[in-house]
């Protein structure tokens, strides 16, 4: 199973929050360049362990996670890490576009300038450009340049957020449900785009789709009630899953 | 494709220099933050403590027991205690009675003056006088007997006794001798002058310049309630009735929309404006008395409308539409709707509001002072007298008294002034507790 | 003079007794079986009550403010036959709505549109105050500029009243006074209450928030006249005593300074729950994607919230100016009387309020331009706030649009 190296390793991992224990003991290693989709029922905890990678889920005064995870064999929550560097190398799409009310360029080009990437005007440009373009977006784009933002379409607006997170040059891309406030069309092209983000990044998306997940992902983990119900080969999940849960789900019988 | 800039995250364990850079730039920000709030209260506290330790000595005031004679010579010539004929003995004649009588009791008690009888008799407040008339003309069977009474000392023996004036500084005042204070010294020792709790402060009227160890803020208070009364009677239904209206039943066009912002604008007019406007109309047009209780409370209701429309409106808002809808499903109007299901609702909202806007208006001064409430009144006001009306005789009010008192030159008219933002500050923390209990009690989160 | 007491009870008298009699007569014809009633008994008794009482009063309080602005000359009636007048329409309206009781009528419609005419007139109050305050400002300032040219107020450079005639009476070198004094409180409440509004809401702790925004709160709920004191008895002279008097720069202890430092801290608390409310309402999810991006919590603040509320917080400024601008007991008590142009903050300088004050206080001819002067200044004051004020609300109201 383990031909590409790991990118992330997951090791007895619980999060309370505050007295509800939202994640149970879970293991899991994600390899790098391939896409790895969590789904399950809704509150089963895969967004929580998802905002676990980027230690997003600091900002939440109630909760509390321990256990490992590693990333390049370094332990995220060891007390040396800044979460700071942390989100310059992992960086995340959120369910609902939220492009920052500024032009595309300044949005694609904030990243890049809090972390010092750039040295000049020039760099920066060029930085700007590879990542919408890596986002597919360049070419509507690069005409409007200056133009806030928020004046795209929704599509639009989440391969901005897409192009946003790659400017940092991240190495793990985690996706929080990308498409479900966009429709169809735009679904179709975020999933592409999602296609040709592989061959890059370590890529981890929460879907509540099991059809995008069978469509876009390699490996798929089933989340269920904070358990890592089961996770591998997404066509094996989906055809011929271990787990009687597992089954449950996929047949409709849950979730 | 070629990156120009260097990776920035090999390792997560090492921080680099530029993250260092950021994390110190955000403790500087959390420096600031912390730094403003305590600006903020740092300067609460300064005011505060300021106001209290200049204004606490003025609930105390110093006084001296005399005991004297009252010769029927000086005080009732006729020797019949006929009222008419014994008023006719000014508080001169009977501030002349009174030295004398601190002269004789000094000699008694043996204490050394070596000043003139006038300088002597000037320890006495020039109020004491009046105080001893007021009391013989109230029992004339007096006149003739000695008695044992307390009077008050003059404002510079005062702040003596309370450190604002020494030896010193009394070298250079021409208000008060060395001698003097050691007079009061003297009396000091026997127990015989000493500064006692002074409910006077609160409950007497105002005294004129030459006597602040008199003045009291009784007609001043008396004026405040009448105000907030009229305040009260006229701003709450009318206020409430408007928002009522205006949330619940006028049409949304462009017209109430005018009114919203008209409104919003009123609540933000500073306040003098309604000072003049008041003048103009209340006291130009028609010719209410100046310095009334009623036309104060009139433009104070005038400035407190929008105040009491705003959170009412708001309250009125935060009542959910289920429960309209439930009352007009029974059948109810609209009318009953709103005045038997919402009202109630929102209720404790709308009281916290007209608690906070009367306190507003309590503390309120521009206005007054161009209402013509400035004046110096010593008598208290009547309620209703048959020719001035309702709320219709002069007087003064809380914060005026404050500022009448800043103008005027005797140094201890500070402390008194001090001393009635104290009583005003309590009154305040009355109005404000009784609203923030309400909202805890009554309010509901839906 | 037009009494009132005597007629107006009277008046509640007769609706009173209305209300209860047709309550009866309602009752009467049905003979006590209530659902024959098209609506409650009282209904009956309230539509008598309003038809008796408020046309009534209406006409007693609105002939005697007539009366009053008049004079009593212009009466045309005696008092006792208007009052005997006022108590016959009570007594009509009472009869005639009395005799119009019967089960069928509908006296819940009825009485209830009496009521929202109530309603409506007690919104129409509220505008009526707004148009009085035109009104009013406008014919006084109009009078006075008949006495006194418009370009000398607006342009002259010199303030000196003078009542024996000749005075000059501009408003530029008040105006200056109060600009200045505004500006140095808000360079002192923006910077102090933003900081503050952005600690609270994004830092403190909860226990911390919990005692801190309150203490903030009790700051804007002190009287300006508190204010004014301190300025007199503490500011003022610690500032001459331990700055400026040593430095050389002036000797007064009413100065610029004083009355500025003061209303700053006055505006402090103003400006920090307008921010407050401003920063909170921009979305969690912006700041959300900034932190996912590695942005520290104070970047997010400045490149982030900040501008994103700036629209808000502009808004919020220039509400603080016109409060800064048309406050009174502070600068009366702190700042002076001297109306002077100079750049030393240090000296005592008057504003355009102080002025409205001491005009229409004291002995005052009402008559004479030194006196109507005080309309001007106040009518130019309202128009200034207004205009901050309306600036102020499309601001806020156009970035509120940007987030629904």
């Amino acid at each position: 199973m383990t031909k590409l190296p790991i990118k992330i390793s997951a090791k007895n991992v619980d999060v309370f929050y505050g007295a509800a224990h939202a994640i149970k003991s879970v293991d899991v290693e994600i390899a790098d360049k391939m896409v790895t989709s969590f789904i399950g029922p809704s509150g089963c905890g895969k967004s929580t362990f998802l905002r676990c990678i980027n230690r997003m889920n600091d900002t939440i005064d109630v909760c509390r996670v321990t256990g490992d995870i590693m990333i390049d064999m370094e332990d995220i929550y060891d007390r040396r890490v800044d979460p700071v560097q942390l989100r310059a190398k992992v960086g995340m799409v959120f369910q609902k576009p939220n492009p920052f009310p500024k032009s595309i360029y300044d949005n694609v080009a904030y990243g890049p300038k809090i972390h010092g990437m750039a040295r000049n005007k020039l760099e920066l440009d060029e930085i700007v450009e590879k990542s919408l373009r890596r986002a597919a977006l360049w070419n509507e784009a690069k005409d409007r340049l200056q133009e806030p933002g928020t004046g795209l379409s929704g599509g639009q607006q989440q391969r901005l957020c897409i192009a946003r997170a790659v400017a940092t040059e991240p190495e793990v891309l985690l996706m929080d449900e990308p498409c479900s406030a966009l429709d169809p069309i735009a679904t179709a092209q975020i999933e592409q785009l999602i296609d040709e983000l592989r061959s890059s990044y370590c890529v981890v998306i929460v879907t509540h789709s099991m059809a995008q997940a069978s469509r876009v992902s390699d490996r798929t983990a089933f989340f269920h009630l904070g358990e890592l119900v089961e996770y591998g080969y997404t066509s094996h999940i989906f055809t011929n899953p271990s787990d009687k849960r597992t089954e449950s789900y996929i047949t409709g019988r849950i979730g | 494709m070629n990156l120009y800039h260097s990776k920035i995250h090999r390792s997560l364990l090492v921080k680099d220099a530029r993250t260092q850079q950021r994390n110190n730039a955000e403790l500087r920000f959390r420096a600031y933050g912390l730094t403003a709030v305590s600006v903020g209260i740092v300067a609460l506290v300064i005011l505060l403590v300021s106001i209290f330790t200049s204004g606490m000595t003025a609930f105390q005031q110093t006084k001296l027991q005399v005991t004297l004679e009252l010769p029927e010579a000086k005080l009732d010539k006729k020797g019949q205690r006929d009222l008419v004929a014994m008023k006719k003995v000014t508080t001169i004649g009977y501030f002349k009675v009174l030295g004398d009588g601190l002269i004789a009791q000094l000699e008694r008690l043996g204490v050394e003056t070596g000043l003139k009888a006038k300088e002597v008799r000037e320890i006495l407040s020039k109020e004491s006088a009046a105080t001893l008339r007021n009391a013989v003309l109230a029992d004339p069977s007096l006149i003739g007997s000695t008695v044992t009474m307390e009077f008050l000392a003059n404002g510079r023996i005062d702040g003596y006794f309370k450190g604002r004036v020494d030896r010193a500084s009394a070298q250079l005042d021409k208000n008060v001798e060395p001698g003097q204070l050691d007079i009061a010294d003297a009396l000091a020792e026997r127990r015989l002058m000493y500064t006692r709790f002074n409910f006077n402060f609160i409950l007497a009227p105002d005294a004129s310049d030459q006597r602040p160890e008199a003045a009291g803020l009784g007609v001043a208070i008396l004026g405040s309630i009448y105000m907030m009364l009229v305040v009260l009677f006229v701003a709450l239904p009318v206020g409430v009735a408007a928002s009522i209206y205006l949330e619940e039943f006028a049409p949304k066009n462009r017209l109430t929309d005018v009114i919203e912002v008209n409104i919003s604008n009123l609540a933000a007019v500073p306040s003098i404006v309604y000072g003049i406007l008041g003048l103009a109309i209340f006291i130009n047009m028609a010719q209410f008395n100046q310095s009334s209780p009623l036309v104060g409370g009139l433009v104070l209701t005038l400035m407190t409308l929008p105040r009491i429309i705003i959170p009412a409106r708001a309250a009125l808002k935060s009542v959910p539409p289920s429960i309209r809808d439930a009352a007009l499903g029974v059948g109810a109007s609209r009318m009953q709707t709103v005045l038997h299901h919402v009202l109630p609702l929102a209720a404790p909202g709308i009281l916290t509001g007209v608690i906070i806007g009367l306190g507003q208006a309590l503390g309120e001064t521009a206005p007054l002072l161009l209402i013509g409430m400035v004046a110096f009144v010593r008598e208290y006001p009547a309620a209703f007298t048959s020719d001035s009306g309702l709320f219709g005789e002069a007087s003064t009010a809380l914060p005026v008294q404050v500022f009448n008192w800043t103008q005027r030159a005797d140094p201890s008219f500070v402390e008194r002034a001090s001393g009635a933002i104290i009583v005003l500050l309590v009154f305040l923390l009355i109005m404000n507790a009784l609203a923030i209990f309400l909202r805890r009690r009554y309010e509901r989160r839906w | 003079m037009v009494s009132i007491s005597f007629p107006f009870s009277m008046i509640l008298l007769i609706a009173v007794i209305g209300y209860f009699a047709a309550r009866r007569k309602a009752i009467a014809m049905v003979k006590g079986n209530l659902r024959q009633l098209q609506a409650l008994p009282q209904a009956y008794g309230q539509t008598v009550f309003f038809t008796t009482f408020l046309p009534a009063t209406v006409i007693l309080l609105g002939w005697a403010f007539v009366v009053r602005i008049m004079g009593p000359s212009h009466a045309l009636i005696s008092d006792g036959l208007f009052q005997g007048l006022v108590i016959i329409t009570a007594a009509v309206g009472a009869a005639l709505s009395y005799l119009r009781v019967k089960p069928s009528q509908r006296a819940r419609a009825i009485s209830e549109r009496w009521i929202m005419v109530v309603l409506m007139a007690a919104s129409a109050l509220a505008i009526l105050t707004t148009i009085g305050i035109v009104i009013s400002m406008l014919s006084e300032s109009a009078i006075f500029f008949r006495q006194h040219s418009w370009s000398d107020f607006f342009f002259g450079t010199v303030w000196a009243p003078n009542f024996r005639g000749g005075s000059q009476l501009s408003i530029l070198p008040l105006l200056w006074g109060t600009l200045y004094i505004s500006f140095i409180s808000l360079i002192i409440a923006v910077p102090v209450g933003l900081y503050a509004a952005i600690y609270l809401s994004e830092y403190a702790s909860p226990s911390l928030r919990s005692v801190a925004k309150p203490a903030i709160e009790v700051l804007a709920g002190i009287p300006t006249i508190v204010y004014g004191l301190f300025a007199l008895i503490t500011v003022g002279p610690m500032l001459r005593d331990f700055f400026v008097q040593p430095l050389g720069l002036g000797s007064s202890s009413s100065s610029v300074m004083t009355a500025g430092l003061v209303m700053g801290v006055m505006l402090i608390p103003f400006v920090s729950s307008l921010s407050d409310d401003i920063i909170n309402a921009v979305p969690q999810a912006m700041r959300d994607g900034s932190l996912g991006l590695g942005a520290t919590k104070s970047e997010t603040i400045r490149q982030v919230v900040v501008p994103a509320a700036l629209p808000g917080i502009v808004g919020a400024v220039l509400l603080a100016a016109s409060r800064a601008i048309g406050e009174t007991m502070i600068v009366v008590l702190g700042a002076g009387a001297a109306a002077r142009f100079d750049l030393n903050p240090f000296e005592a300088m008057t504003t355009v309020t102080v002025k409205i004050v001491s005009q229409l206080t004291g002995d005052t001819d009402f008559a004479s331009p030194e006196t109507l002067v005080a309309f001007a200044l106040g009518l130019s004051l309202f128009v200034i706030t207004l205009g901050l004020n309306i600036v102020a609300l499309v601001i806020v109201r156009k970035y509120r649009e940007q987030y629904e």
